[in-house]
């Protein structure tokens, strides 16, 4: 399982034909599969006939083909990317929009500024696909000026971005897809259910016979060999960069970029996991300790209750 | 394992924006709307129209109430009070001409009858000066949802007033597709009217002199709507609608009459007016909505024709000015041009057999309206409006006049102005 | 140049297909802000539509075409 964060080469992928596949497994659990945010998507459901979760699974992926085709930057007529392209002047949101937006601006308060929704403008600079081409520090002191929600103008529902600044949702927008889908199906589906888009899931309660059975792969070990945990209820994220990095001269960047430099944090761990009441708190934790590089730990220790740190 | 410990303020914090952000989309995204408060919505209209004629005080009341889900009652009541003069159809004359009322028991005085007769000086157009009518009308209308892309509605409709009574009944159905861009309806409706003119209902196209009438008589109206309303841009709504109906009964207007002419032009008598016993009338009407910044730009097309050869154009424009927030003023602007019945003409000739089908009431003839107006409109208090209507409304005929040597220098037809005020008032419970 | 009826229907019929058909216009749910605003429903000022129906009905031929009449009263 992999961190949710999105991959530039999505942008030349057609949008995907809905469908979903649902299979029967022998612990009497049904799965619905399908893809959505360009991950493996799996809905289970404890107790559920293929009719019901047949009806589940298509409200599940089409909230979640709503998310993606609403906020995904890569969609030219989602909202992100309206307001991307307003070029200095105020944009007025829907409510769903507002309370995102009003997300990220606590989490950047929270975070001490960390964690910002606007640091996407680093992507001009900055591929990591496991080649040597890391950029210029002039080209990278460029965009900094580009960056900062603080320059952001939010007024409810109004939102000015500077011209040439970029904000987008990637940052939490599966997490929030995976909340949003448990919810829903929980006001119709009395069993217990998990949602699990690409790593990232959240679980209602555990079913009939036994926990949720959740593996987490560590990085650079086989599959096998995972980290096999017991889930009854709450979310569990994972951020890591095992596959996007850069590498030069012997050393390694992560693509965790740290926004008041705009140069990857030093020495963050290879994959963090956090287990928390919901996957939105979850990916925040997860995301948030990557961006303490070397203190990831500590910042851990200090904020979150169950969590696995891989180096 | 890790032990359990109290969250810190960052966590907590997280956690409370987490929740804030779900709860919020949640409620946001629910497709349960709340019940909503009562509408009331009224209006005074006055409306006078030149030359004496006719002037009617209506005040209006409705009442809107939305039980939530989009479930959607509506009630209306409205009075009606005219009075003034109306033309009775005979055209002017230069000697003077007598009538008598509707009311009246005969034409020329009699002993033991009551008769009510009125005199239109020479030159001057034939009109009862004692023109009075009060009616009372009542609707009402219910929406629902029926599932979550179609709509299901029905209403009825009673009014009454002393020569005239109404009932009628109709219901739509409207399915929306394409993301709710489009939406297509359809719909019925059915009346019954009841026609008891005062003193008895002239038999239609008798002569004048005879003064003989029949009881009540009735007409049903039979229509069909189908209509799409389609989401152009962000900014513009188009909506199209044909509507269909078909007439049969008592139409003839029951107090109108024609002049009978010699061939100069002189006055032989008068003869009650008779129209088809049937009416098939087809409607393409489209209207557009444009938002151009705070500014809203209506307007309307429509086409009709019908089976009395009457077919008629009308352009409808309204822009609403918002001045500051809450303020707005909304110029109106309506062009109508109309041609005439196959059986309308000013007058008969005596020269000419005596048609079946014949009227010369102004409302059939070829003629051009238009209405120039502007509206004012102002927020009060927390959810209310008051609002104040002013507007003109002419209509000029094509045939006002008539070689015949006695007729010579008469208008015949003479324009109509009218002026409206309408006063109202919106507000919330 | 007298149309038939049945082929004037047809072509209005066909004009409502061809517009219902319209499947590339519109707009996304999100950016429905200005028509959502009450000015630019369709039926915004219904008690101005309802008197102006009123005054027309009695005083010109055609009436109504923009919803059904419900009803009549005795002026026309």
């Amino acid at each position: 399982m992999r961190a949710a964060l999105d991959n530039p080469t999505n942008a030349l992928l057609p949008p995907h034909a809905p469908e979903f596949a649902i299979t029967r497994r022998e612990d009497g659990i049904t799965a619905v599969s399908f893809t959505a945010m360009a991950s493996p998507c799996e809905v289970l459901l404890d107790g559920s006939d293929v009719l019901e979760a047949s009806e589940l699974g298509r409200r599940a992926a089409q909230e979640a083909w709503r998310i993606e085709a609403k906020f995904s930057r890569y969609r030219p007529d989602s909202i992100v990317s309206l307001i991307n392209r307003s070029q200095g002047n105020a944009v007025v949101v829907d409510p769903e929009t507002a309370a995102l937006i009003d997300y990220a601006a606590q989490c950047h308060a929270l975070s001490g500024g960390r964690f910002d929704i606007t640091s996407g403008v680093l992507r001009r600079c900055w591929t990591f696909d496991g080649s040597d081409r890391v950029p210029a520090r002039a080209a990278v002191a460029q965009l900094l000026p580009l960056i900062g929600f603080e320059k952001v103008g939010w007024k409810s529902p109004r939102i000015t971005l500077p011209a040439g600044m970029e904000i987008d949702f990637g940052g939490f927008g599966k997490e929030y897809a995976v909340d949003r889908v448990l919810a829903l199906i929980a006001t119709q589906f009395k069993g217990a259910a998990l949602v699990n888009f690409g790593g990232d899931l959240a679980a209602n309660g555990a079913p009939v016979n036994a926990p949720w059975q959740v593996g987490v792969e560590r990085p650079d070990r086989d599959r096998e060999a995972r980290l096999l945990l017991e889930l009854t209820q709450g979310a569990l994220a994972t951020s890591g960069d095992t596959h996007r990095f850069l590498l030069r001269d012997g050393v390694r960047y992560g693509h965790i970029l740290d926004v008041r430099t705009g140069w990857p944090v030093p020495n963050p761990p290879r994959s963090v996991s956090v287990a928390a009441s919901t996957c939105l708190e979850a990916g925040l934790l997860a995301t948030l300790a990557m961006l303490h590089g070397a203190a990831a730990e500590a910042f851990l220790s200090q904020h979150a209750a169950r969590y696995w740190c891989l180096r | 394992m890790q032990l359990k410990r109290p969250a810190s303020p960052l966590h907590l914090g997280l956690m409370a924006a987490s929740c804030a952000l779900l709860s919020h989309t949640a409620r946001a995204q629910s497709t349960d709307d709340p019940e909503q408060p009562l509408q009331l919505d009224s209006a005074l209209l006055y409306y006078k129209e030149n030359a004496g004629r006719v002037q009617t005080v209506e005040p209006m009341v409705s009442l809107k109430k939305d039980f939530g889900d989009l479930r959607v009652l509506d009630g209306t009541l409205t009075l009606d009070a005219l009075s003034g003069a109306t033309p009775n159809g005979a055209i002017p004359s230069r000697k003077p001409q007598t009538f008598a009322g509707p009311s009246s028991g005969s034409l020329t005085p009699k002993p033991g009858t009551k008769t009510s007769l009125y005199t239109t000086a020479p030159g001057n157009l034939p009109q009862d000066p004692k023109f009075q009518e009060q009616r009372v009308a009542g609707d009402a209308d219910w929406s629902q949802p029926l599932g979550l892309d179609d709509t299901l509605s029905f209403g009825g409709h009673l009014s009454a007033e002393h020569d005239f009574d109404s009932i009628a009944a109709h219901g739509g159905f409207s399915h929306d597709f394409n993301e709710k861009n489009t939406t297509l309806s359809a719909g019925v409706s059915e009346e019954y009217d009841r026609i008891h003119a005062r003193g008895g209902n002239p038999v239609p196209g008798s002569d004048y002199e005879l003064y003989e009438h029949e009881g009540s008589q009735t007409k049903t109206v039979t229509g069909a709507l189908i209509g799409v309303t389609q989401v152009i841009a962000r900014n513009w709504l188009m909506d199209l609608n044909y509507t269909y109906d078909h007439s049969r009964g008592y139409l003839t207007d029951p107090y109108r009459i024609l002049s009978m002419l010699d061939t100069q032009g002189n006055v032989l008598g008068y003869r009650y007016e008779n129209r088809p016993e049937t009416r098939d009338r087809q409607s393409l009407y489209w209207v557009n909505k444009v938002a151009l910044g705070p500014t809203v730009l209506d307007v309307s097309y429509r086409r009709s024709k019908d089976s009395w050869g009457i077919s008629s154009d009308t352009v409808d424009t309204h822009l609403r000015i918002d001045l500051a927030p809450g303020v707005y003023l909304e110029p109106h602007a309506r062009w109508y041009h109309q041609s005439a019945a196959s059986f309308y003409s000013l007058y008969l000739s005596a020269a000419s057999p005596l048609p079946t089908d014949m009227s010369a009431d102004p409302r059939l003839a070829a003629f051009v309206g238009t209405t120039f107006g502007v509206k004012f409109g102002m927020k009060v208090g927390r959810s209310g409006e008051l609002s104040l209507r002013v507007e003109q409304y002419q209509q000029k005929p094509s045939d006002q006049s008539s070689a015949l040597p006695e007729l010579r220098g008469l208008d015949l037809n003479p324009n109509l102005k009218a002026n409206i005020v309408q006063l109202g008032w919106h507000f919330e419970l | 140049m007298h149309v038939p009826t049945l082929v004037r229907f047809t072509v209005v019929l066909g004009l409502f297909l061809v517009l219902a058909g319209c499947g590339t216009l519109g707009v996304k749910p999100w950016q429905r802000e200005i028509l959502a605003r009450p000015e630019m429903a369709l039926a915004a000022n219904p008690m101005d539509a309802a008197i102006d129906d009123h005054i027309y009905f009695s005083k010109e031929a055609a009436s109504g075409g923009r919803s059904f009449g419900g009803g009549g009263c005795g002026c026309n």
